[in-house]
């Protein structure tokens, strides 16, 4: 991580309604064609853009500290959204891999509960970093109150700061976007991986179980491409830094949904067309 | 608080340097066809060379890009390079012959859009921020061709996830030892984007000079290179990677030691610390 968090002045949380619009329009259209090109990929195209929607909605609970938080001076985790996403989202997508067989519901809850399991994880060793090894305590500078265990913070939080280690509020946040990321990051790669089922047999006139490696390797390597593009534009929304859903940086997270559905749309456009295109050259 | 990160001026502008990158790139990456021109598999470190040359393009559009601040640290803009390169690179690896400029391309277009989703509709208002996440997303998709390029010798779909094994004299395709269907694509993704965020995330500060942060930036593209040339083993014969191991050694070594001489220049003192001699008697 460089010294970039709370970099910019907090940008106002509206939506630009223009581009917007045309984000939207956009995603129509990458719908349509896969629509035209490849009927039988529809759905899965909507469940890859409802995994980007739930990966970047998820991104907003994590407490992302960034440098700030490494000295002490910030609460949350010290590190970047990207290394976070990639730790969690990616836990969560090999545990719901894993339980790819056993049904769609299963193995994205499996992929949900990696992802928390792994943030929990995560947020433990954090905080006891901080208490035990920095020797500061956990307290927010955003509320004067702990939204859920009512505590208050104001007396835990040292002067110059805005505030530092890992409030409760902010545990519960990590835990809950680590669901939201593996379990989106999941169906993702379960959406992705019944297209090549059933589109790669046929490209290469082999029987499934042989295409498996491919089609496996092939929906892992664009759900992790997915992951990234969805958690880096959320980061990009909240400008790096976020102390958790009590943060009033969360209320922007609307921008965020229209942006991830934009992206998931093109990029799932493109992992899809890779089974259209077929030029035989 | 505001934390504008210093980027020194001068050097080479970077649109020139964006053109050499790109020219260099595709010129490395089309090298690797003479593979199927002569036969062997010789000339497939070609592919390595060009992910270097658009390494060091990425770089610098990575400094431009950061140097606003954009708060989520160096690193996020090589993972967003890569995230959407490989989406890229893997539909432009359909187009046989053309899949480099296909790749190119293809990226451009993404990366584009992902560039107006982050600037307009995120509202990040940076002025910069559609062209270079546009370059990065390109560079994303030419690395890792050029690196698939060198582990495979090809870069087109079919080889790179079947591969033909004689098994008791017959030939059956085998799907799992490809380089996408054993997942060494995943492997080189990694080594990709260490290699593009790597050098402005270590260098960048108020004395950051253009030079050192891009002869960084190619010492670890070189030290990618070398892993990627060991992965060949799998794929192409020996003589061949020993050639692209020999290439990858002798060009780590070069900018690793260019890099240390650029930096006892840009360092306000340099004491050679010998190491901690162990008094006798203990």
């Amino acid at each position: 991580m460089s010294a970039l968090g709370a970099a910019k002045p907090a940008a106002g949380g509206a939506i630009d309604p223009v581009s917007s619009v045309v984000g939207l329009v956009l995603a129509v259209i990458f719908i349509g064609i896969v629509f035209v090109l490849a009927p039988a990929a529809l759905f899965p195209l909507l469940g890859i853009i409802l995994g980007g929607v739930l990966i970047g909605f998820g991104v907003h609970f994590v407490p992302v500290g960034g440098a700030p938080a490494a000295m002490g001076q910030a609460p949350g985790i010290a590190t970047g959204v990207a290394m976070l996403a990639a730790g969690a989202g990616l836990a969560g997508l090999f545990g719901g891999a894993w339980a790819a067989e056993l049904g769609v519901v299963v193995a994205t809850v499996t992929g949900a509960i990696g992802g928390g399991l792994m943030m929990a994880v995560t947020c433990l060793m954090v905080n006891v970093i901080y208490v035990f090894g920095m020797g500061i305590p956990a307290a927010s500078g955003k509320v004067t109150k702990d939204p859920l265990t009512g505590d208050t913070q104001a007396e835990y939080k040292s002067q110059g700061t805005e505030g530092h280690g890992l409030p409760f509020i902010s545990f519960v946040g990590g835990v809950v976007g680590g669901l939201f990321g593996g379990g989106g990051g999941t169906l993702i790669y379960l959406m992705l991986l019944q297209v090549y089922e059933q589109y790669l047999p046929v490209i290469f006139n082999a029987k499934v179980e042989e295409i498996m490696p491919v089609a496996v390797s092939l929906a892992g390597i664009f759900a992790i491409g997915l992951f990234l593009v969805n958690a880096v534009l959320a980061a990009y929304n909240i400008t790096g830094t976020i102390e958790g859903p009590h943060d009033p940086k969360f209320k922007r997270f609307p921008r965020a949904i229209v942006a991830s559905l934009v992206a998931s749309a093109l990029c799932g456009l493109v992992a899809i067309l890779i089974v259209v295109v077929n030029l035989n050259i | 608080m505001t934390a504008q990160i210093t980027v020194t001026e001068g050097g080479i502008p970077h649109n020139t340097l964006m053109i050499y990158g790109l020219i260099s790139s595709l010129v490395g990456i089309y090298l690797t066809y003479l593979n199927t021109v002569t036969g062997t598999q010789l000339f497939s470190f070609f592919g390595g060379l060009g992910a270097v040359a658009a390494l060091i393009w990425g770089s610098s559009t990575i400094k431009r890009l950061c140097s606003y601040g954009i708060g989520t640290g160096v690193p996020s803009a090589g993972m967003l390079a890569f995230g959407s390169g490989v989406i890229a690179m893997l539909l432009a690896t359909k187009f046989g012959i053309a899949s480099p400029i296909v790749a190119l391309v293809l990226g451009l277009v993404i990366g584009a859009i992902l560039g107006y989703i982050a600037n307009n509709i995120l509202a990040m208002k940076i002025p910069v921020m559609i062209q270079s996440i546009a370059e990065l997303a390109a560079v994303g998709a030419l690395v890792m061709i050029g690196f698939t390029a060198m582990t495979t010798g090809s870069f087109t779909f079919s080889p790179l996830s079947v591969i033909p094994v004689t098994v008791l004299g017959a030939t059956v395709n085998s799907f799992g030892t490809s380089l996408i269907g054993g997942g060494l694509l995943a492997a080189i993704f990694m080594l990709g984007s260490i290699a593009l965020q790597h050098g402005f995330n270590a260098c960048l500060g108020p004395s950051e000079k253009q030079d050192r942060t891009l002869m960084l930036t190619a010492e670890v593209g070189f030290l990618s290179m070398l892993m990627v040339a060991i992965f060949s083993f799998a794929f192409i014969g020996v003589g061949a990677m020993i050639v692209s191991v020999l290439i990858s050694a002798i060009g780590w070594y070069y900018t690793y030691a260019q890099y240390i001489t650029l930096s006892k220049r840009d360092a306000a003192a340099w004491l050679d610390s010998k190491p901690i001699v162990e008094a006798e008697g203990h």
